[in-house]
């Protein structure tokens, strides 16, 4: 039998053009453009206004409030990112962890979930002072109000992800003999990953949220120094340019982490989800 | 390819109830050993869950084994849809098999060897670091096929493995197909006359609720038979005829069951 197949294929699909010039532009210059215009007309309205500093600083004057306390800020926002990504490291374990277990067997799942749902919509801020209260520990606090609201999209995502595997596959895969385990390794996980990369996306931003609204809580006690406590503390002192600084500090940690992750689901999708691929055309 | 003898494989459905619908009723069918069984028939009536109940995957009926011994892990299966794994590339694909049963030590690259020889045969030499996203459907399909073979199973199920490929590509697949599935015991669900004439030994018309068996003449000479064969023409004729009552034969009886 001598068939054989030529080394091209008319069915090949295109390669795909470069991603759109004009789309990254828009991506990249839009944004700018629009921040821009907007840190240009607040300073334009203080300036305008004469608007007093500690009523409303101009952009101008938060960034300088910042270089002059990078001392102080900085040591402040590496407290706050140890609590976000510790928090967020520990829900990624304990929520894919019980996802897994939610996989294997109906029972945990229907027993636990619901316990899970009643952590997710009790407002973080309602329960930390109690935390606070109950754990002697100031960060061990922190870190468990973190993980309350970083825990929950992982774990829901992580779990429909493993549900989601193609039910053709799965019989498969029992076609060829695999193991609960090996099902689980080679075909239940992989389908999750995009899935809890999603949540992980979310969870990022959360667990920061998370860290700042228990330092908040805790911010009367002193002891902690993240960067909710800076803006505590120069509110106390009316320092309105460095609560603005401290507030900035934390939006580009939030841009960063999300960005982070962002590019971590590219990186491992770009290859076989459609979520992650360039389009064909 | 494949190392035991390919088992003769007896079916028997005394009643397999899928939904509403009943499917079977008191079907019996045999698949004689190492040879091609052809499946044809409507859409809707029972095909698939045919060939899946052979395969294990549905209750309701038996295939035993001439030979006495139990099917499981005995049988390969190529399902409607490609299944290949996102995540893995075409080869990885191929010898998904081999990775979940944990191939002995020392066989992996000889085994890589004839996943590659196997793949170039199909036509996919070139593209085998590709994921399957980045591959047309008829690629997909060969790849699927490719698994099909690798896993040197005598007993292999097929359904409708060629529908996606072109006229061409689906020609060429055919005969390397029956080439490397040669004494190996198939059944290939089809929707194409001519296919099941240029590949069956055996041709199997399903129609009606519940669904019946009926056997067609196959043209004499050994598959893969040259698509021209007057006598396969001639008979390609009859069998669209014999299609078109079984389909009749199958809305009439689903008609009947509407109120």
């Amino acid at each position: 039998m001598a068939v054989a197949f030529d080394s091209e294929n008319p069915d090949l699909p295109p390669a795909g053009p470069p991603a759109g010039r004009a789309e990254l532009l828009v991506r990249i210059f839009g944004p700018l453009l629009l921040l821009g215009s907007i840190v240009g007309g607040w300073e334009f309205l203080v300036r305008i206004n004469e608007i007093p500093p500690y009523i409303l600083p101009g952009p101008g004057l938060v960034v300088e409030s910042l270089l002059d306390n990078w001392h102080s800020l900085y040591p402040s926002l590496l407290v706050t990112l140890r609590i976000t990504f510790l928090a967020l490291a520990v829900a990624v374990v304990g929520g894919v962890g019980l996802a897994i277990l939610f996989s294997l067997s109906r029972w945990v799942e229907l027993s636990l979930f619901p316990l899970a749902v009643v952590l997710q919509v009790t407002p973080v801020v309602a329960i930390a002072p109690l935390i606070l209260i109950y754990v002697d520990n100031i960060t061990l606090a922190l870190l468990i109000c973190a993980w309350i609201v970083a825990f929950f999209p992982i774990l829901s995502n992580t779990s429909m992800g493993l549900a989601s595997a193609d039910h053709n596959l799965r019989d498969l895969f029992e076609l060829y003999g695999a193991s609960r385990w090996q099902q689980l390794l080679h075909l239940r996980l992989p389908s999750a990953l995009p899935y809890f990369l999603g949540g992980l996306r979310i969870a990022g931003g959360l667990a920061l949220i998370g860290a700042i609204v228990a330092e908040f809580a805790a911010g009367t006690g002193g002891t902690g120094s993240g960067l909710a406590f800076r803006i505590l503390e120069a509110g106390w002192r009316l320092e309105i340019p460095r609560m603005f600084a401290a507030l900035l500090l934390i939006s580009f940690a939030g841009i960063l982490i999300f960005l982070a992750f962002t590019a971590l689901q590219h990186l491992l999708l770009r290859r076989w989800h459609a979520s992650a691929a360039s389009r064909e055309r | 390819m494949a190392h035991e003898p390919p088992p003769g494989i007896t079916v028997t459905v005394p009643r397999l109830v899928l939904g509403d619908t009943l499917l079977f009723a008191d079907l019996s069918c045999r698949l004689p050993a190492g040879r091609w069984t052809c499946l044809l028939g409507p859409s809707g009536v029972g095909k698939t869950t045919f060939l899946r109940l052979i395969a294990g995957l549905v209750e309701g009926g038996e295939a035993i084994a001439d030979d006495g011994r139990p099917l499981t892990g005995r049988i390969a299966l190529m399902a409607q849809q490609d299944l290949l794994l996102p995540w893995l590339d075409v080869l990885g694909n191929t010898l998904l098999g081999y990775r979940l049963r944990g191939s002995p030590d020392g066989r992996l690259p000889e085994l890589e060897r004839r996943a590659r020889r196997l793949l170039s045969r199909l036509g996919l030499g070139h593209r085998l670091t590709a994921r399957p996203a980045e591959l047309s459907g008829g690629m997909r399909q060969r790849v699927a096929l490719a698994r099909t073979l690798m896993e040197e199973r005598p007993v292999v199920l097929m359904d409708e493995p060629f529908s996606a490929l072109d006229a061409i590509s689906r020609h060429r697949l055919q005969e390397v197909a029956a080439g490397l599935l040669d004494r190996h015991t198939v059944l290939l669900v089809t929707h194409s006359p001519l296919e099941a004439l240029r590949l069956g030994h055996r041709i199997l018309v399903m129609g009606g609720q519940p669904a019946s068996l009926r056997e067609i003449p196959v043209p004499p000479g050994s598959p893969p038979r040259q698509p021209g064969d007057p006598a396969l023409l001639a008979l390609e004729a009859e069998l669209l005829e014999e299609l078109a009552a079984s389909d009749a034969r199958t809305e009439e009886a689903w008609a009947s069951t509407v109120p």
